[in-house]
């Protein structure tokens, strides 16, 4: 396999989604900048990351992605000015620190956007 | 009476932050709509319960589109007011025999199916939270209308005469391609795009249809003549004055 692929991958993210952690090797969680970075300079690490990249795999447990899927959204959350700027069809307005209080609370509301955070990571994963 | 092809309903209430629906809604049906076809918006105070019903029964259209706020087993209009209850057999009879959109949340709970079990043609709505972006004002940028174009393509293509199910795969193949704009297309680098992208993708992943796929409320759309944009005549017909202008020089 080559590094031509996770240059490709890595080209086509977001600089957000950069940033984000989102493969995990040996416990630890990598962002696809580190990611890039160890696999450009042809470490072990790298190859490990390299595999996970390929397979479209972000090699996490069930309990791991919950976590990491946490991290995630409070990085993108909390890096937003605190106005309103998520709005629902049953007349709800959502500041990002009141998204967040949803989803570290574990209401309905922060279920579904902590479930599809773990398939939005499997999207980028597989980003082509 | 059997419900009217070619007849369209819409409502489209702008209170209560609706308008960020309302707005790409009335785009839309501008947009799409085809010659021959009857169709009537009701927005902002019109929007009322009182209103559409009367409507219903003097446009017995076969297709009825709605933006509103929804529960479980109630969809509102204009000022919270609802139209529909699950429980409620004369309100579920009003949908009898029509094709039924309704951008809201949670009704595929229980108003949706209940409309099927009460003789709706298709509903298509939403089993949980429909999202959408409010970080500008409504209908100023793609942002705060992507959400909506994307639950709108099934609308669009029903109006260009496609059959429900294939409305539905329009619908479908549209949140694919404005997810995959502010994943890693152009707007991937918009302040937003992370939210933006998985605000389609919830909004995706709860999306509903049910009832018939094989009704189309407009079958001759696609015969139909096309209606011509009157800023398309216009340009079309300041050719030769902007040619002469020019020779003038």
């Amino acid at each position: 396999m080559s590094k031509e692929l996770v240059a490709r991958w890595y080209s086509k993210i977001s600089e957000t989604e950069k940033d984000l952690p989102l493969l995990l090797v040996d416990n630890y969680a990598y962002t696809p900048r580190m990611a890039y970075s160890e696999v450009m300079n042809g470490s072990a690490l790298g190859a490990k990351l390299q595999s996970l990249i390929e397979m479209g795999k972000f090699g996490t447990s069930a309990l791991d992605e919950q976590a990491i899927a946490k991290v995630r959204l409070q990085q993108i959350l909390q890096s937003k000015p605190d106005k309103p700027m998520f709005a629902t069809l049953s007349n709800k307005v959502y500041t990002p620190s009141e998204l967040m209080q949803e989803i570290e609370s574990g209401t309905q509301l922060g279920a579904q956007w902590l479930n599809n955070e773990i398939s939005h990571m499997s999207n980028i994963v597989r980003v082509r | 009476m059997p419900a009217l092809t070619n007849t369209f309903l819409f409502v489209e209430p702008t209170d209560n932050y609706l308008e960020y629906g309302s707005v790409p809604l009335h785009q839309i049906v501008e947009a799409n709509k085809q010659a021959g076809q009857n169709i009537t918006e009701l927005m902002g105070v019109d929007a009322n319960p009182e209103r559409i019903k009367q409507e219903l029964a003097n446009t017995n259209s076969l297709f009825f589109a709605g933006i509103g706020h929804g529960s479980p087993s109630v969809f509102t209009v204009q000022n919270l007011a609802p139209l529909l209850h699950a429980e409620n057999p004369d309100e579920l009879a009003l949908m009898k025999d029509r094709i039924v959109d309704l951008c809201s949340c949670l009704t595929a709970q229980q108003l949706g199916p209940a409309l099927i079990d009460a003789g709706a043609v298709t509903y298509a709505g939403y089993k949980l939270e429909f999202w959408f972006y409010t970080g500008d004002a409504p209908g100023v940028s793609r942002a705060v209308q992507s959400p909506f174009l994307a639950e709108f393509a099934f609308i669009a293509s029903l109006l260009r005469g496609k059959s429900t199910g294939e409305a539905r795969a329009d619908q479908l193949k549209k949140y694919d391609e404005e997810i995959a704009y502010w994943m890693t297309g152009e707007g991937k680098n918009h302040a937003d795009a992370d939210e933006l992208a998985r605000i389609l993708e919830l909004n995706k992943s709860i999306s509903v249809f049910l009832g018939e796929a094989s009704v189309s409320p407009s079958p001759q759309a696609g015969a139909l003549p096309m209606q011509i944009n009157p800023m398309i005549t216009f340009t079309v017909a300041s050719i030769p004055i902007v040619y002469l202008i020019y020779k003038a020089l």
